[in-house]
C-alpha cells in the first residue's frame, strides 16, 4: 500500500514537472513563430468570465461583428486575438502583457470595468503599443498613460450631463444623492453630479448624500431618510441589480420624484425590476431608435442579423468603435508601428463611429453626444441628447 | 555524520548558487510575459507559504490571508507613490497631509508594509484566536471583510473604491523571487526552532501540548502574526507588478486562490507550497488554450469556452480531495537525505528550494 502510494507521488511530481517542461515547449513556439507580415492582429481583453462577464460578453459580441464587416486594412488581414482577464486586476496585466510579448498584436482594445483597464494600462505603455477602451469611464484610466484612449465618454462629463439635465430639463432645485461606495464609477459619478448640480443650484441643493455596498438588498433605511428631505431629484448611479431593487423600492416607498442614473442602468435585469414605473431618467452612449451617424445604421442592421435573439446594447456598440477607430488609426498611419499608431489616435478628430461623432481631447478621451433615455411603459426609449460643449 | 553534513551544506550552496545563475539565465532569456508569470508565481509562493504556516504547521484554519494582504499592498503603495501622482490620484478627497509628501524606496516599504500588517495579525488574532475550527475560519474571514470595507471607506488615505494607480513598476526577478527565497528562509528556520516544534505540537494535539508546557495562545498569536507578515510582504509586491492596485481585489475569493494553493502542495510541507504555487500559477496561462475554438482534425469542431481553465483546476481539486488528501508532498520536505539516499553520493538533478 506504502509503495503504491509512493509510486503515484512519483507520478504526480513526474506529471507536473513534465507539465512544466510542455509549458516551456508552448511559449517557446510561440516566440519562434514571428508575426506573419500579411496579418495585422488586434489583441482585445475583456472580462469574459467572473463579476463582469456580461459587460464584457456584450462588448465582445460588437467587436467580432466589426471585424466580420471590416476584416482589412491597409491590404492585410486582421486578425483578432481575444483573451479572457476573469474580471481580476492580475489576469487583466498578464493577459496584456501575453498580448504583447507572445501574441506580439498591434492595437489592443480593452477593457469592460475601468480597474481592470488601469491594470492592463502601464503594461502596454512599456511596450508602446496602443489601447483603445470601449467604456472604462473613470478619468484616472488615460490619465498619465499617452498610450491609452477610449471612445466613451468620461464620468465628469456623464455627472454633469445629468445635473444639467436635472436642472434644466426636469426644473429641479434640490436633489439626493445615494451612491455604491464600492463602486469607483458610481462614487466618482456621483461626485461630478454633485459638484455640478451645487454650481447651478448653490451649496444648500444637495439635501442628502447617502451610501450603500455592492450587495445590499434592502435600502429603505436610506431611502426612508431621503423621504424626509423632500428633494426634487435623487441621483443614485450603480450597478443594475442593486439599483433596480432601490429604485423600485422607493417607488413602493411611495417617492414620486425622478430618479436619475448612469450608462449602466441600461440591462434587462434593471428594466425587469422597474417595469411598471416612471419618471427613472439615465445617460448612454448609444441608442437604437435615432441612429446618430451613417455607421450607426449600419451597425444597428448588421447587428441584428448577426444576433437575431439580441437586444441591440450600448456596449456592443462601444466594441464596435473601438475596432473601427483601432482600424482608421492604422490607415491614417500609413503602418502599424505602435509609436506612429499612438500619433495619428491622438489625433482623432470628427470619426463617425456607431455611438456617435468622436473627437479625442488632449487627455486622449472622447468627446461626443450623450444620449439619455428614460423608461416608459417597461421599456427604454430615448429621450434627449445632449452635445458636448 | 560529519561528512554527511558538509556535503549537504555544499549542496545548500551550490543549490542557491544554481537558483541564482537561473534568475540571471531568465532575466535575460525570457520574453517580459514569462518573467511576469515566474514574478507572479513568487508572489503566490509568499502568499501560500505564509497561509501555510497558519493552516499547515500551527492547524488554525484561518481565512483571513486577503485582508492582510490589502493592508500590505496599501501601505507600500502610498509610501512609494510620488507626490505628484498622489495629487493627480486623489481628485475626489485630497490625501492626508502627513502621507501626501513622504515618498520612500522600494525595501524600506516592503518591509513597513509587512509590519503595518502584522499589527493587524496581531490586533486581529487577540480576539480572535480564542475561537477554533471553523469558528476561527468564519471570524477571520469576517476581518478580512471588515479590513476591506474599512479601506473602502477612509477615503482621504486609500482613496476609496477608486484604488490607486501610477504605483512603481518592478519587473526585476532578483526582488519578487529574493523575497520568495528570503521567506522560505526564515519560516524554514522557524519551523526548525522550538516555535516550530509548539507549532506543529499545537497542530496535533492542543490539549497535549499545553500539557506539555507550551503556551498555547502565545504561539498561535505568533503563528498567526509572522503569517500576516508575510502576507502583508506579497501584497506590496502584488502592488508593484499590477502597479494599481483597489479593495476589490482583495475579495474572500482570493483567499481561496491561496488555499487551492497551499491543499494541492500539501498542508505542512513548504516544498510542496512553492511546487503548487509555480505550478498553478503557469498552468493558469499554459491552460489557456482550451478556451480557444478547437478544431478535431475537420470533424468535430468546439466552440471556445471561457471559464474552462477553471474548470480544469476545480477537477483537480476534487481529484486531489477525494483520492490524495495530503496533497503533493503531505508534511513532507525536500531534504539532501532523501536525495542522497536515492542518488548514492552521485551530484543530484532534483531542483528544490528548502534548505
Amino acid at each position: 500500500m506504502r509503495k503504491a502510494k509512493r509510486k503515484f507521488t512519483v507520478l504526480l511530481v513526474v506529471l507536473m514537472i513534465a507539465s512544466l517542461a510542455l509549458a516551456g515547449c508552448a511559449k517557446k513556439t510561440a516566440d519562434q513563430v514571428k508575426p506573419a507580415s500579411d496579418v495585422i492582429k488586434v489583441g482585445v481583453f475583456e472580462p469574459l468570465t467572473g463579476t463582469n462577464a456580461a459587460g464584457g460578453q456584450m462588448t465582445v459580441e460588437g467587436i467580432k461583428l466589426a471585424n466580420k464587416l471590416y476584416p482589412e486594412v491597409l491590404g492585410k488581414k486582421v486578425e483578432l486575438v481575444i483573451v479572457d482577464n476573469k474580471s481580476e486586476k492580475q489576469e487583466a496585466a498578464n493577459a496584456v502583457q501575453r498580448l504583447v510579448s507572445s501574441d506580439k498584436v498591434n492595437v489592443i482594445i480593452g477593457s469592460y470595468g475601468s480597474s481592470l483597464s488601469m491594470a492592463g494600462g502601464p503594461v502596454a505603455k512599456t511596450a508602446k503599443i496602443p489601447v483603445i477602451g470601449c467604456s472604462p469611464t473613470n478619468p484616472a484610466v488615460t490619465l498619465g498613460n499617452e498610450f491609452y484612449f477610449r471612445v466613451c465618454f468620461i464620468d465628469p462629463f456623464q455627472g454633469t450631463v445629468m445635473s444639467n439635465y436635472a436642472t434644466n430639463t426636469l426644473k429641479g432645485k434640490t436633489a439626493a444623492v445615494i451612491r455604491d461606495v464600492q463602486q469607483d464609477y458610481s462614487v466618482g459619478l456621483s461626485n461630478y453630479f454633485v459638484k455640478a448640480f451645487k454650481a447651478s443650484n448653490g451649496d444648500a441643493s444637495i439635501v442628502a448624500d447617502v451610501s450603500y455596498n455592492t450587495g445590499d438588498k434592502d435600502f429603505s433605511a436610506q431611502l426612508t431618510q431621503i423621504k424626509a428631505k423632500n428633494p426634487d431629484i435623487i441621483f443614485a448611479p450603480g450597478n443594475f441589480l442593486e439599483c433596480g431593487i432601490l429604485v423600485a423600492k422607493a417607488r413602493e416607498l411611495g417617492i414620486k420624484v425622478p430618479i436619475l442614473g448612469g450608462d449602466t442602468w441600461e440591462a434587462p435585469e434593471f428594466l425587469n425590476q422597474v417595469k411598471a414605473y416612471k419618471d427613472i431618467y439615465f445617460s448612454t452612449h448609444f441608442t437604437a431608435e435615432q441612429p446618430v451617424t451613417e455607421v450607426s445604421t449600419t451597425f444597428l442592421n448588421e447587428f441584428k442579423k448577426a444576433y437575431p435573439d439580441k437586444e441591440v446594447n450600448a456596449f456592443g456598440a462601444l466594441g464596435f468603435d473601438a475596432y473601427i477607430l483601432a482600424l482608421d488609426g492604422i490607415t491614417r498611419a500609413g503602418t502599424t508601428d505602435g509609436v506612429a499608431l499612438q500619433k495619428a489616435l491622438a489625433e482623432t478628430k470628427g470619426f463617425k463611429g456607431a455611438t456617435g461623432v468622436i473627437t479625442l481631447d488632449a487627455n486622449r478621451d472622447a468627446t461626443k453626444t450623450a444620449i439619455i433615455k428614460k423608461v416608459i411603459d417597461g421599456k427604454f426609449v430615448y429621450d434627449s441628447k445632449v452635445e458636448p460643449k | 555524520m560529519d561528512k554527511r553534513n558538509g556535503i549537504k551544506n555544499l549542496l545548500t550552496v551550490a543549490l542557491l548558487a544554481g537558483t541564482c545563475l537561473l534568475f540571471f539565465w531568465a532575466e535575460n532569456n525570457l520574453d517580459n510575459f514569462q518573467l511576469r508569470i515566474l514574478n507572479l508565481a513568487a508572489i503566490f509562493a509568499i502568499l501560500g507559504l505564509s497561509m501555510n504556516l497558519v493552516i499547515g504547521f500551527t492547524g488554525m484554519f484561518s481565512l483571513g490571508h486577503s485582508g492582510f494582504m490589502c493592508v500590505g499592498a496599501y501601505t507600500a503603495a502610498i509610501l512609494t507613490m510620488s507626490p505628484a501622482s498622489k495629487e493627480l490620484i486623489y481628485y475626489m478627497e485630497p490625501i492626508i497631509p502627513i502621507l501626501a509628501h513622504i515618498q520612500w524606496p522600494i525595501f524600506p516599504a516592503i518591509l513597513m508594509a509587512g509590519l503595518v500588517a502584522a499589527v493587524f495579525g496581531l490586533l486581529v488574532g487577540f480576539p480572535a484566536l480564542r475561537l477554533r475550527d471553523d469558528y476561527l475560519a468564519i471570524a477571520t474571514l469576517g476581518f478580512a471583510e471588515i479590513i476591506r470595507i474599512v479601506v473602502t471607506n477612509t477615503i482621504s488615505i486609500t482613496n476609496g473604491s477608486l484604488g490607486l494607480k501610477d504605483i512603481p513598476s518592478i519587473n526585476s526577478i532578483w526582488v519578487y523571487w529574493g523575497s520568495a527565497i528570503i521567506t522560505i528562509i526564515i519560516l524554514k528556520r522557524i519551523i526548525n526552532s522550538s516555535w516550530g516544534y509548539a507549532f506543529m505540537a499545537i497542530r496535533d494535539n492542543e490539549i497535549a501540548a499545553e500539557a506539555m508546557g507550551i503556551s498555547i495562545f502565545k504561539h498561535k498569536l505568533l503563528s498567526f502574526t509572522i503569517g500576516a507578515f508575510f502576507a502583508g510582504v506579497a501584497g506590496a509586491l502584488m502592488g508593484f507588478i499590477i502597479t494599481s492596485i483597489d479593495p476589490t481585489m482583495f475579495r474572500f475569493l482570493f483567499t481561496f486562490q491561496i488555499l487551492l494553493i497551499v491543499v494541492l502542495g500539501g498542508m505542512g510541507s513548504l516544498t510542496g507550497t512553492v511546487i503548487s504555487a509555480i505550478v498553478i500559477t503557469i498552468m493558469m496561462e499554459v491552460l489557456r488554450f482550451v478556451e480557444e475554438p478547437i478544431d478535431l482534425f475537420g470533424i468535430l469542431s468546439i466552440p471556445g469556452l471561457p471559464g474552462m481553465r477553471m474548470v480544469i483546476f476545480s477537477i483537480g481539486l476534487l481529484m486531489v480531495i477525494l483520492f490524495y488528501r495530503q496533497g503533493l508532498m503531505g508534511t513532507r520536505e525536500f531534504n539532501w537525505d532523501w536525495v542522497l539516499s536515492r542518488l548514492g553520493r552521485g551530484k543530484s538533478k532534483e531542483r528544490g528550494d528548502s534548505i
